[in-house]
């Protein structure tokens, strides 16, 4: 019961880490955009990583091969 | 004891199918954003007007994000048998998106007086965000139903496939945001 409360509380932070690093990475995006011309390409290149993190993270896209938990 | 083991490999193999066919509807949906995303830089390149609200793109987007947070507590809290958890977080989700909505609302205000739709970049504008506006709209009524049904006593440990399916589907609609609004708000 305690093991799967921890467990329960690491993913829950697990979660908070993703978003800190996803806003994070929104307000460096914002940052670019604004105040750099010919932008496209670090702008191209800073969208994989929030996309990359969501993909891994809350959509669970490794549990396709594994078949679940 | 063997009919026990084979209904217990049926709901295995089940989950696996419906997770494979929620993914193929994913990348389907992914080739449709990536065909109006491409639009955009066909008709105009980089272009985009100096009217455009950046900061309300910012915040919004902050706020889509968010979001995903919460549909993600709320999917971990049904998962280990937190109803309330699972109903509080998907409520907070609904919440987030309607505020995604409104500020969406708010764009259209002013993105028909500076770039209405009959221009270049108001026809992309309009299509790409209508298009995403209406996904989080079906987003927000597929989250209504889950909760609707978790207030009912659906749902719980090993039995979540419902919840798990709607949050991806808006997870994945948080993955378009990210490559729209740059592509709206940002590129020049």
């Amino acid at each position: 019961m305690s093991e799967a409360r921890a467990d329960r509380g690491r993913k829950m932070r697990l979660g908070l880490w993703v978003l800190g690093w996803l806003v994070l990475i929104e307000v460096v995006e914002f940052v670019v955009g604004v105040n750099l011309q010919h932008a496209l390409i670090p702008l191209v290149v800073l969208a994989i990583p929030p996309a990359w993190l969501i993909l891994r993270y809350f959509m669970h896209i490794d549990r396709l091969r594994g078949g679940g938990e | 004891m063997e009919a026990h083991v084979e209904a217990g490999v049926a709901t295995a193999v089940r989950a696996r199918a419906n997770r494979v066919g929620l993914w193929l509807f994913i990348a389907s949906e992914s080739f449709l954003f990536a065909a109006v995303i491409s639009a955009r830089y066909f008709v105009l390149g980089v272009e985009r007007p100096q009217d455009l609200n950046q900061p309300l793109g910012f915040g919004i987007s902050l706020v889509l994000l968010s979001s995903s947070l919460t549909a993600y507590r709320a999917e971990t809290s049904i998962a280990f048998g937190d109803r309330e958890g699972f109903l509080r977080n998907t409520a907070f989700t609904i919440g987030l998106g309607a505020l995604f909505l409104a500020g969406v609302g708010l764009e259209w205000k002013e993105g028909l007086e500076f770039f209405p739709p009959d221009t270049l970049f108001g026809s992309a504008f309009f299509t790409l965000i209508g298009l995403h506006a209406f996904h989080v709209l079906t987003g927000i009524g597929a989250l209504a139903v889950v909760y609707r049904l978790g207030r009912k006593g659906r749902f719980g440990p090993g039995d979540f496939w419902g919840v798990e399916g709607v949050v991806k589907y808006w997870h994945f609609v948080d993955v378009a945001w990210v490559f729209i609004y740059p592509t709206l708000y940002l590129v020049s």
